[in-house]
């Protein structure tokens, strides 16, 4: 009788179902991770050394020293130009911006051909074949491929980087080519333009502002990334980062090298919302537009 | 009428289904410089007629006859509302840039001049640069007749180009219409809802009822 009006109870609500099964497969998930309070205490035991060791963090050594192991080499005279952190970074941000503007010119015919409504179908099946692809292996394991390849250094991120982005951008750019106004493609059919002339000329400048946001969103994405890379031998700060764990365990400065990356990682996230608010529409307000930057026919 | 027609319906059925077509035995002659309008309630296939007519939808039955080019401005305009009216209308001579000229972005000197000519015809050369989103609903639908003139079509089919518009900016467009229909010697197909104002402007009006073209006394 119990487990009768269980049911009844379960179907009248089937949220508590829901919610039932949910902390069944929690607890049953996390006894075979080994998910429990007695590997949580031996962590916290580490954690507790650890802390001792990366408090304070020691910004002197990684602001002003020079890494003279630094690679590619550093040639400036001032020691704080080459120091970990500011060397680091900027070779986090170079390696973004070069990943992100090839990544973004690659990935846009292969949107187009990949978007429904501007490709015939075993084009766009193709299209999106390959950028499913590229978008399997996370940049860090492109970044592991790519050390063996071309060996440590930033080319290894740059190439890794901008595989990612190609596979990851490319999704987002036809997914906004998808969700253009149609009106106008079929206009530019009705005048017998070619499928390329559409894309470029109609489907382009329609989902422009989308784009440009999608571009900014993923250079601050590469930034943020680009630390990761770094762990495995793909320059930037996380180069740094991975020398002074191993095997010198330098965690005082590690611990500097990340609160300047979280702080950098902060402002290029502000800039980065502030002029992608200029490209997002709002229906009253047409913002900024591709208008005469990339397209020259504007200047008839 | 003594010059060739730029186009010619013969039998035509049209629609989707050939056991339900939304019109049977269509017969319509059109000269060069005529206005034919076109009324009938929503839904009953005059924008399926237009887009049959501009090769979108192939006829279920019988014969199109239109070796002219053709200008279309669908009922939603078309517009690439983020650029500038020049772009828009510059747009009308793409399909006929060279490849390498489209690729480059770079419209030769004739198709820019054509362009100028055709935002002064519409009255727009002071909202050359203006965005089309920061334009009426009247001066939208003057960038997609000079986008159409740019085109230089001998049949410009029109879908409710003057739907949602007050009397005196409908009136514009009608003149405007009128001076590209009679100068330029277009013939214009124009679906409307307005039997009076129809009238008053087109050569001959049709009626669609009961899944039949007819033509109505004017």
């Amino acid at each position: 009788m119990k487990a009768v009006r269980l049911l009844t109870l379960l179907r009248k609500r089937p949220g508590y179902a829901v919610g039932a099964l949910l902390l069944a497969l929690t607890v049953l998930i996390s006894d075979h991770l080994d998910f429990n309070a007695a590997s949580l205490m031996a962590g916290w035991e580490n954690f507790v050394i650890i802390w001792g060791e990366a408090m304070p963090p020691d910004f002197d050594k990684v602001l002003f020293e020079r890494a003279s192991w630094s690679h590619p080499r550093c040639e400036s005279s001032w020691d704080w130009v080459c120091s970990p952190a500011v060397n680091g970074l900027l070779q986090t941000i170079e390696i973004a911006f070069l990943a992100t503007f090839f990544g973004m010119i690659l990935a846009l015919p292969l949107s187009m051909a990949a978007a429904r409504n501007l490709s015939p179908e075993w084009l766009s099946d193709l299209s999106r074949a390959i950028l499913a692809g590229l978008r399997v292996l996370p940049s860090l394991v492109w970044a592991l491929i790519f050390v063996i390849i071309v060996g440590v250094g930033p080319l290894a991120g740059v190439l890794a980087m901008t595989l990612y982005t190609i596979g990851y951008l490319g999704k987002l750019q036809y997914e906004a080519f998808e969700g253009v106004d149609p009106h106008p493609l079929e206009a530019a059919r009705a005048m017998g333009l070619s499928r390329w002339r559409v894309a470029r000329f109609f489907a382009l400048p329609e989902a422009a502002n989308a784009l440009l946001s999608q571009m900014l969103f993923m250079f601050e994405y590469n930034v943020r990334h680009g630390s990761v890379i770094g762990l495995v031998g793909a320059g930037g700060i996380g180069w740094y980062m991975s020398y002074y764990l191993d095997p010198f365990k330098l965690y005082d400065r590690v611990t500097a090298l990340l609160i300047i990356m979280y702080v950098a990682v902060l402002i290029i996230d502000r800039i980065s919302l502030r002029l992608r608010a200029r490209f997002i529409e709002t229906e009253h307000a047409q913002k900024a537009s591709w208008m005469g930057v990339f397209l020259p026919w504007n200047r008839n | 009428m003594s010059e060739a027609p730029v186009l010619q319906l013969d039998g035509v059925d049209i629609g989707f289904a050939a056991d339900a077509p939304l019109l049977v035995d269509v017969n319509l002659e059109v000269h060069p410089g005529e206005i034919i309008g076109i009324l009938g309630r929503s839904g009953i296939g005059k924008t399926t007629l237009l887009r049959t007519i501009a090769g979108a939808v192939p006829p279920l039955r019988g014969e199109i006859e239109s070796g002219a080019p053709l200008g279309y401005i669908p009922q939603r305009l078309g517009l690439v509302r983020h650029q500038s009216v020049g772009y828009n209308v510059l747009m009308g001579g793409l399909a006929e840039a060279p490849f390498w000229r489209a690729a480059l972005s770079l419209p030769d000197a004739e198709l820019r001049s054509a362009t100028r000519d055709a935002v002064a015809r519409v009255g727009l050369s002071e909202k050359m640069l203006e965005p089309i989103s920061r334009l009426s609903g009247g001066q939208q639908r003057r960038v997609a007749i000079a986008r159409s003139i740019v085109q230089q079509p001998a049949l410009l089919l029109a879908d409710e180009c003057l739907g949602e518009l007050d009397n005196e900016t409908a009136l514009e467009i009608i003149d405007l219409l009128r001076g590209v229909a009679k100068d330029a010697g277009i013939a214009i197909i124009i679906i409307d809802h307005n039997p009076m104002r129809c009238a008053t402007f087109c050569d001959r009006v049709y009626n669609v009822v009961a899944n039949k073209l007819t033509e109505a006394a004017t």
